[in-house]
């Protein structure tokens, strides 16, 4: 067996860091489109109409059962097919990064609404009566009483899901995108193989700092957004 | 859209046969990963400085820390090879690319959920209150005897919800074994996908497949924390 080379290790550092813009893209692009589907999801959950209610559980339970994977090869080989028959555009040569976010959208959305429903039902329905009743309308109650009281409750399992987010999203190579770890698979073939477990170490490394330094900035976030709690 | 059924319908049970695979994939690395959470979950659990905290919160981190899909490439690319060298330096005549690769499935997965186990483990036993175990130690049972029939009761009812999310999540995550060429779930609908390139009615018959297989873990965990509930102290004093 060849010996590990350090050197090497050491080398693949900048031809990989140029790729981490792709993989953040993907985190990126999903956390936005995610949120507002998680949000509506919430809605949804938290509303009245008993069918959307129904629809939008069912919807997260089945998100809860389905590899990611699975869900990335139908969004794949399922929507240009679905887009050219029944919508008769042809969506073949779109960007590999569109199908990416596309059902990394799916996935985030089911999650993210539990989150954001459980941080609305923490938040006391009284905070929202007393805003109400000193003459704010429903809307402006929401917006500036309950949801920055609820942002705060959200953000630790918010964090945790961008963090499983993130680890999931290295999956987009499997459709050929190439983002870190994409890079990181045709450097081991341009080597024939050799060099993988320093290429993959590297990457290793780089997810690590990549989750930790996520870690923290939400950590960070929520000092920042709790200076306005009251202390119980 | 077209879909056609006859093929649906035929991979279905191709997809099927292949569901025995993903349970093994899914209960061999949880049992086996159980003794070594347990030690992990323990030493972290421990007052004091520990020689063994740091390599141990170290492999923690890293397993927690990287996409799983890496640690099947490191594993997958190291393994074998490693295997291989020692099987010569030793003289074995072995030879180590003839074995089944779902040995090195159970490999990865195992190592996956020895540290997401032990975290599961680290916050039950957390949870349970410090008087119990110096109530059973007073009572005249040996520390191990105390954390088998005292502790470990009333924190796997604690633990129960997280471990069924561990179950689930292993469980989706084993559809990456065709990585290591498993022939799971995943992998069969892929091959029987290719010959006439009928993914889609491929993948919707996995995707139902595991909708059921977690739909069952499911229930049997929310059986088995009722059941377990039994051991749960009651709230009223």
């Amino acid at each position: 067996m060849r010996p590990f080379s350090l050197q090497f290790l050491v080398d693949v550092f900048p031809i990989l860091l140029p790729f981490l813009s792709a993989t953040l893209a993907v985190v990126v692009g999903t956390i936005f489109f995610g949120s507002i589907a998680g949000g509506l999801l919430a809605w949804a959950k938290e509303g009245s109409y008993q069918l959307f209610q129904r629809l939008a559980q069912a919807y997260t339970y089945i998100i809860r059962c389905t590899p990611p994977i699975v869900l990335l090869f139908i969004v794949f080989y399922g929507l240009p097919k679905f887009c050219l028959e029944v919508l008769d555009t042809n969506i073949n040569d779109y960007d590999k990064l569109f199908f990416v976010i596309i059902s990394f959208t799916f996935l985030f959305a089911a999650p993210v609404s539990e989150v954001m429903r459980s941080a609305y039902e923490a938040i006391d329905h009284g905070q929202y009566e007393a805003a109400v009743s000193i003459g704010l309308s429903p809307w402006q109650a929401f917006f500036h009483i309950v949801l920055p009281q609820a942002t705060v409750v959200a953000l630790p399992n918010f964090g945790n899901s961008v963090i499983s987010l993130m680890k999931d999203g290295s999956l987009a190579y499997t459709i050929g995108f190439i983002d870190l770890i994409g890079k990181g698979q045709l450097i081991v073939s341009m080597n024939y193989g050799a060099y993988a477990m320093e290429t993959y170490l590297a990457l290793a490394l780089i997810y690590l700092i990549l989750t930790i330094g996520m870690e923290k900035l939400f950590l960070w976030i929520e000092q920042r957004f709790s200076r306005h709690k009251q202390a119980a | 859209m077209e879909i056609n059924y006859k093929f649906l319908i035929d991979t279905f049970y191709i997809v099927l046969a292949a569901v025995p695979t993903t349970l093994k994939l899914t209960i061999i690395p949880l049992l086996a990963a159980a003794p070594f959470a347990f030690t992990i979950a323990l030493i972290r659990l421990q007052k004091g400085k520990s020689l063994w905290k740091v390599p141990v919160s170290a492999y923690v981190t890293f397993v927690r820390g990287t996409p799983i899909v890496l640690q099947i490439l490191m594993i997958y690319s190291l393994l074998p090879s490693l295997l291989n060298a020692l099987m010569k330096a030793w003289s074995f005549d072995i030879n180590v690319f003839d074995w089944d690769p779902i040995f090195y499935a159970y490999i990865v997965f195992t190592l996956n959920i020895i540290a997401l186990l032990s975290e599961v483990l680290r916050s039950a036993f957390g949870s349970v209150e410090k008087g119990q175990l110096e109530a059973a130690e007073c009572a005249g049972l040996t520390k191990v005897q105390a954390y088998i029939h005292i502790l470990l009761p009333q924190a796997m009812v604690v633990a129960m919800p997280n471990l069924c999310n561990l179950t689930v999540n292993l469980i989706k995550g084993t559809s990456l074994a065709f990585l290591m060429t498993v022939k799971d779930m995943t992998a069969v609908a892929k091959v029987s996908a290719s010959y006439g390139y009928n993914y889609i009615e491929a993948y919707l018959d996995v995707f139902v497949g595991y909708i059921i297989i977690c739909s069952i873990a499911q229930v049997l965990f929310h059986f088995a924390e009722a059941h377990m509930g039994r051991y749960r102290l009651s709230k009223q004093k």
